[in-house]
C-alpha cells in the first residue's frame, strides 16, 4: 500500500529545502502508542491468555494448546460461525442494494427528497441499545406492533419470530433499519459527485435512467460500494449488541453469533482463556477478511480522485 | 445483485416504489414508538401500538427524566466529545504524517492502522478491563473515552488520510516554498482544505461513542457514571413490564441527536461527500 | 485482593504486555487502596435492582442514621450483577458488602480469598447466628466456614396462577401431572396459554427441570452432580424430566413464542396479570413484580399452589426448588470490618424482617412467623413460610449451585432442549462432558 503521490517525485535539488515543510514520522508517534496500549497490548494479553485456564480471579495457570483443541472440537463454535458467516453474507445482500437505491434517489434534487432524506436519517441517531429495545418491543409476539400486523398479513398470530428463520430474519431486518441509512448517505455523496456532463452525454445517446444508473453512476460508485462493503463486513462479524438484546442469541442457540459466545464464555461461564482463544480466532479471520477486501480492492490507496483514475 | 435488464417500469418506477416501502418501513416505527411512548401503561398492554389512544400521558417522560434519564445524558454528551476531540488530535497529526513524511515508518504505521479495521472490541474486552483497573481508572468516564477512541482510530485515519491525498501536490510545494514548517503548513494548508474529512471522521467517532454498549457496561459501575445505551438497557428491568416508560426514555435519548444533526447536518453531509469514498 | 494475588497479576500483565508500557511501573491496587468503597468510611453495598430493593435501601438508611457506620447502596441491575461482581472484586472498585445466592455462588471467591470469613463474627455474637433458621445460614457456607447472611425472603419456586382465566374455565389448580395434562388441553382449546413462559430466559425454563427431577428422581440426583460427580446427570430422571419437557412443549403448554418472551422485559408476567396466560412456574418474586405492576391484579387475582406431584416418582411432593434465600458477603478488602458487621447485623432487626413482609417476602429469621399477619397478603406470606418450614428438601437453583463453566454451559443446553435442537437423551450426554471451569 504505497501512498497515492510519493513525495520522492520532487525533484532532487528542491528536496533539502522542501524537506522543511514535511513533518517527520514523529507525528503519527501519539496515535501509534495510543492505539497500541488500548488496541495492540490488549489483542497481544487475549493471545497470551488463550493459552491459559482463568476465571477472572487469581493468577492465569499455562495449559499450553488446551484452549485451542477444545476450540477445533467445540460444536457450539462452528455453529456461531456458521450464523456469523450468514449474517454477514445476508447483512451485504440486505443491505447494499437497498442502500444504493435510497442513496442514489437521495441524491437528486427537489425538496421532497430533502424532507424524506431526513426522515430516512433517523435511525442513525439511535444507539444500538436503543434500536435493538425498540424493535424488542415492536417485534414482541404478544403485545408488540407484529402481533396486531400479523392478522392482516394473513397470519394466525405472530409466532413466525420465534422460530430459528423468524428470528434471524428479524435480526438482519433490524440491523438493517440501523444501518442502511448511514449506508446510503455515503451513496448519496458520492452519486453526487458524479459529473452531470456524463449523465448528459448519455442522454443525449438516448440511454434511459435505468440505463443510465447502470452504465454511468454504478461504476462511479465502485470505491464507494467498496469502502461500504468492507464496513459492513467487518462490522456484522462483530456485532454484538443488537443480537445480545434482540434475540440473546434464541430461540435455543439458532441467533448464537461467535462474539456473543465469547461474552458467554467470558463473561457468564467466566473462563477468560477459553473466551480468548474464541476472541482470537474472531480477530485472525476478521483481519483475514479485511485484508483480504482491501487487497483485491485497493481500499488503502482509495481517495476520491483516484475514484476516477478507475484504479 | 438484481440484474433488472428487461424494460420494465423503469427505474424511477422501481426507485419511487423502494422508496416508499422504506419510508413505511422507518415511519411506521417511529410513529408505533412515539404513541406508545405517550400512552398510560395500564393501555399500553390491552390495546395494540397502532390504535390511537384516548389519552395521551407526558407521565411516562417526565418518570424517565425522574430515574437519571439526564445524567446518563450528560455522560454520554461529556464521552462523546471528549472521544471526538481526543480521535482528532491523534488521528490528524498521524494521517498527516502518513501522506506527507514519506518515510517508511509511517507506511508501516497506516499498514498497522489498516489491521486495527478488524479487531472487535469484545474480543480485547477482558484485557481492556484489566488494563483499565491497572491505571486505576474502572468506573469512570474516562475508562470509556479511551479505548472507544483507540477503536475510532483506524477508520478515522483512513478518512483523514483519503482526504489529505487530495489536497494537490503543489499547494504544498508552495507552502513549503514560502519556508512554512509542517506546523504551520497543517494548520493554514491542510486543515482548511481537509474540512469535509475532519467532519466525517468527528460524525464517525461521535457516532461510535453515543453507540458505545460493550466498554461502558464492562468498564463502568456507578449509576452516576451511566451512559444512554447502558441506562435504556437498564430500564428494562427497572420498569418491567412498563414498555411506553423505556420507549419514553428512548424517543427522549432521540432528541439531543435529532438537534445535534439538524445543526451539523450540512457539515455532515458534505463531509460524507467529501470524503471521497468514506 | 490478596497481595500475592496483586504480585501474581501485575506479574502476568508485565508479560503478557512484553512490559513495553511501563505497566510494571503502575501501582497495583491493593486491599483498602483509595477508591475502596464510597469516600472514606461508608461501606459499599451493592444489591440486585429489583422491585424489592426498597427494603435494602431502607436498611442502609437507618444503618446510617444509628451512628454505627456509614453505607451507600448501589443498585446493580440484574442483567449484568454477576459479571460486573466478577469484575469488579480484585479491582479497585469491589464492594464491601454484597449480594449473592449464597455459599455455591460464592465458592469461587472464597477459594480465591476475595472474602471474609463470617465463622469468628458469628462465634462471638452467638444471639446473632441464632437469629436465622439454621438450615437458611447453612446454605451461605462454604465448605465449613460462613461467608454469607441471609438478607432477603426465602424464594420457594412456585405455580401462580390467574383466579379469574381458572373461574371462567370452570377449572381448579393442578395437583397431580395428570391434572396438568388435562389442563394444558382445556385452555389450549381456549385459545389461553396454559404456561406463560419467559424462553428468552435459560433459567425460567431451568425451574421446570429442577422440579421435574426432583420430583421424578429425589434431591439425591442433583446433589450427586453439585459434588462433583457428573454421572448424575445419567439418573433415569433426569432423562424423563427432559422428555416430560418435550411432552408440554408438544401440547401446547407453553404456546407458540414463548422464546421471545423474557422474563424481566416484564412479558412472561404480563401474560399471566392480562390472563393471556393461566399459569406461570416462578420464583415467590413474582409476587412483588406483579405488586409493582398491577396492584389490583396481585391482591385480587393472583392465585399460587405446589408443583404439581407425579405418579411413581421417588421425589417427595414436599420436596421444594429455589432459592432458600440471598445472602450477603463482605470482601476480604473491606477497610472498616466493624462498621460492615454492624451493617450485617441490620439483616436480624425487626424493622428489616418487617420491611420484608411487606414486600410478600417470607425473611428466613427465626421469628419470622410473628411478622407474618402484618404482611400485605398474610395468607401469601403463610402459605410460603409454611411450604418452607414442611419442605423435605429445599434443592438450590442449578444455576446457582454449580461453577459458572458448568452453569453456563447447561443453561445453553437447556436453551437448545426448549428450542428442540437437542433430544433428551442428546441432553444428558451433553450435560455429562460439561466443562467444569
Amino acid at each position: 500500500m504505497s501512498s497515492g503521490r510519493p513525495g520522492r517525485a520532487v525533484p532532487r535539488d528542491a528536496g533539502t529545502r522542501l524537506r522543511t515543510g514535511r513533518p517527520g514520522a514523529l507525528w503519527a508517534v501519539p496515535a501509534l502508542g495510543f492505539f497500541a496500549l488500548f488496541a495492540l497490548a490488549p489483542l497481544a494479553i487475549v493471545a497470551y491468555l488463550s493459552f491459559t485456564s482463568w476465571n477472572g480471579l487469581g493468577a492465569p495457570e499455562w495449559v499450553g494448546w488446551a484452549n485451542w483443541s477444545r476450540l477445533l472440537s467445540d460444536r457450539d463454535v462452528r455453529e456461531a460461525a456458521w450464523h456469523s458467516l450468514l449474517l454477514t453474507v445476508g447483512t451485504w445482500a440486505f443491505q447494499t442494494p437497498a442502500a444504493l437505491l435510497l442513496g442514489v434517489w437521495s441524491a437528486g434534487r427537489g425538496r421532497h427528497r430533502a424532507v424524506l432524506s431526513a426522515v430516512f436519517l433517523l435511525p442513525l441517531l439511535l444507539s444500538s441499545a436503543a434500536v435493538a429495545l425498540v424493535w424488542k418491543s415492536l417485534l414482541d409476539p404478544n403485545f408488540g406492533l407484529v402481533a396486531e400486523v400479523a392478522p392482516v398479513l394473513g397470519f394466525d398470530d405472530a409466532s413466525w419470530f420465534s422460530t430459528p428463520e423468524g428470528a434471524f430474519s428479524a435480526l438482519l431486518f433490524v440491523l438493517g433499519w440501523q444501518f442502511i441509512p448511514f449506508h446510503a448517505l455515503l451513496y448519496q455523496g458520492a452519486a453526487r459527485q458524479v459529473p452531470e456532463v456524463l449523465h448528459q452525454a448519455a442522454a443525449l445517446d438516448g440511454a434511459g435512467r435505468a440505463r443510465r444508473f447502470w452504465s454511468i453512476t454504478l461504476p462511479q460508485l465502485r470505491n464507494t460500494v467498496v469502502a461500504s462493503s468492507v464496513l459492513m463486513v467487518v462490522g456484522s462479524l462483530t456485532f454484538f449488541d443488537t443480537v445480545l438484546i434482540l434475540t440473546g442469541g434464541g430461540p435455543g442457540t439458532s441467533t448464537t453469533v461467535v462474539p456473543l459466545l465469547v461474552y458467554r464464555n467470558g463473561f457468564e461461564g467466566f473462563e477468560m482463556g477459553y473466551a480468548s482463544a474464541i476472541a482470537f480466532a474472531l480477530v485472525l479471520v476478521s483481519t483475514a477478511v479485511s485484508l483480504l477486501l482491501v487487497r483485491l480492492t485497493g481500499f488503502g490507496r482509495m481517495s476520491a480522485t483516484s475514484a476516477r483514475d478507475g484504479l | 445483485m438484481n440484474g433488472r435488464r428487461h424494460r420494465g417500469p423503469g427505474i424511477g418506477g422501481i426507485a419511487a416504489v423502494g422508496v416508499l416501502g422504506w419510508l413505511l418501513v422507518v415511519a411506521v416505527p417511529v410513529y408505533a414508538v412515539v404513541v406508545a411512548s405517550l400512552r398510560r401503561r395500564e393501555d399500553y398492554l390491552d390495546v395494540g401500538p397502532l390504535s390511537l389512544p384516548e389519552r395521551l400521558t407526558p407521565e411516562n417522560y417526565l418518570d424517565a427524566l425522574r430515574s437519571g434519564f439526564l445524567g446518563y445524558l450528560m455522560n454520554s454528551a461529556v464521552v462523546a466529545a471528549a472521544v471526538v476531540a481526543l480521535v482528532l488530535a491523534l488521528a490528524v497529526p498521524a494521517a498527516y504524517a502518513v501522506v506527507r513524511s514519506g518515510t517508511r515508518l509511517s507506511a508501516h504505521a497506516f499498514r498497522l492502522f489498516l489491521l486495527g479495521l478488524a479487531i472487535p472490541a469484545q474480543a480485547v474486552i477482558v484485557p481492556v478491563f484489566l488494563l483499565i483497573s491497572q491505571l486505576r481508572l474502572y468506573d469512570t468516564l474516562l475508562a470509556v473515552v479511551l479505548p472507544t477512541a483507540a477503536f475510532c482510530l483506524p477508520v478515522c485515519v483512513l478518512i483523514l488520510t483519503a482526504a489529505m491525498r487530495d489536497v494537490p501536490e503543489e499547494m504544498y510545494e508552495a507552502m513549503a516554498l514560502d519556508g512554512s514548517g509542517p506546523a504551520r503548513t497543517l494548520v493554514r494548508l491542510v486543515l482548511p482544505l481537509t474540512r469535509h474529512g475532519t467532519s466525517t471522521a468527528a460524525v464517525y467517532a461521535a457516532l461510535q461513542a453515543w453507540n458505545g454498549f460493550l466498554f461502558p457496561l464492562v468498564l463502568t459501575q456507578s449509576e452516576s457514571r451511566r451512559v444512554l445505551p447502558l441506562g435504556l438497557y437498564d430500564f428494562q428491568d427497572e420498569f418491567g413490564t412498563d414498555v411506553p416508560g423505556l420507549l419514553a426514555a428512548v424517543v427522549l435519548s432521540l432528541l439531543p441527536a435529532l438537534v445535534a444533526c439538524l445543526f451539523a447536518r450540512r457539515a455532515v453531509v458534505a463531509g460524507l461527500a467529501g470524503g471521497g469514498g468514506r | 485482593m490478596g497481595v500475592g494475588e496483586v504480585l501474581s497479576r501485575r506479574a502476568f500483565l508485565g508479560r503478557a504486555a512484553v512490559g513495553a508500557f511501563g505497566l510494571l511501573t503502575l501501582p497495583a491496587c491493593g486491599p483498602g487502596g483509595p477508591g475502596h468503597g464510597v469516600g472514606p468510611g461508608a461501606l459499599d453495598v451493592w444489591v440486585w435492582q429489583d422491585a424489592a430493593d426498597k427494603v435494602q435501601q431502607a436498611a442502609v438508611d437507618r444503618f446510617n442514621a444509628s451512628g454505627a457506620g456509614r453505607a451507600r447502596l448501589n443498585r446493580v441491575p440484574g442483567d449484568g450483577y454477576e459479571d460486573k461482581l466478577r469484575v469488579a472484586i480484585g479491582s479497585s472498585k469491589a464492594p464491601d458488602v454484597f449480594f449473592n445466592w449464597g455459599g455455591a455462588s460464592v465458592k469461587e471467591y472464597a477459594d480465591a480469598g476475595e472474602l471474609l470469613d463470617l465463622t469468628p463474627m458469628l462465634q462471638a455474637d452467638t444471639a446473632f447466628g441464632k437469629a436465622f433458621l439454621p438450615s437458611v445460614l447453612q446454605a451461605g457456607m462454604v465448605g465449613d466456614r460462613y461467608y454469607g447472611i441471609p438478607m432477603r425472603g426465602t424464594q420457594p419456586v412456585l405455580v401462580f396462577y390467574n383466579k379469574a382465566v381458572f373461574a371462567d374455565a370452570g377449572v381448579s389448580p393442578p395437583e397431580t401431572w395428570d391434572d396438568v395434562t388435562a389442563l394444558i388441553a382445556i385452555f389450549t382449546e381456549q385459545g389461553v396459554t396454559p404456561f406463560a413462559l419467559a424462553g428468552a430466559d435459560a433459567w425460567a425454563e431451568l425451574m421446570w427441570l429442577e422440579y421435574l427431577v426432583d420430583r421424578f428422581g429425589g434431591p439425591g440426583v442433583f446433589e450427586r452432580v453439585k459434588n462433583g460427580d457428573v454421572r448424575g446427570w445419567r439418573d433415569p430422571a433426569v432423562l424423563r424430566a427432559a422428555k416430560a419437557v418435550v411432552d408440554l412443549i408438544e401440547r401446547g403448554a407453553f404456546g407458540h413464542s414463548f422464546s421471545a418472551v423474557g422474563y424481566n422485559a416484564g412479558g412472561a408476567s404480563a401474560l399471566l396479570s392480562r390472563g393471556r396466560a393461566a399459569m406461570q412456574l416462578m420464583g415467590s418474586w413474582e409476587y412483588a413484580n406483579q405488586l409493582a405492576a398491577d396492584p389490583e391484579f396481585a391482591r385480587g387475582r393472583l392465585g399460587w399452589t405446589t408443583f404439581p406431584t407425579v405418579t411413581d416418582g421417588r421425589g417427595d411432593p414436599d420436596a421444594v426448588v429455589g432459592n432458600p434465600n440471598n445472602f450477603w458477603s463482605v470482601t476480604a478488602g473491606v477497610r472498616d470490618p466493624e462498621a460492615a458487621f454492624a451493617f450485617l447485623r441490620t439483616a436480624a432487626e425487626d424493622a428489616y424482617a418487617a420491611d420484608l413482609v411487606g414486600q410478600g417476602a417470607v425473611p428466613t429469621t427465626t421469628d419470622a412467623a410473628s411478622f407474618l399477619d402484618r404482611s400485605a397478603d398474610p395468607a401469601f406470606a403463610r402459605f410460603q413460610y409454611d411450604l418452607v418450614q414442611r419442605a423435605s428438601t429445599f434443592t438450590v437453583s442449578w444455576d446457582q449451585a454449580l461453577p459458572s463453566a458448568q452453569a453456563t454451559g447447561m443453561l445453553t443446553l437447556i436453551r437448545k432442549l426448549f428450542a428442540a435442537q437437542l433430544a433428551p437423551a442428546e441432553l444428558v450426554e451433553a450435560l455429562t462432558a460439561l466443562p467444569r471451569g
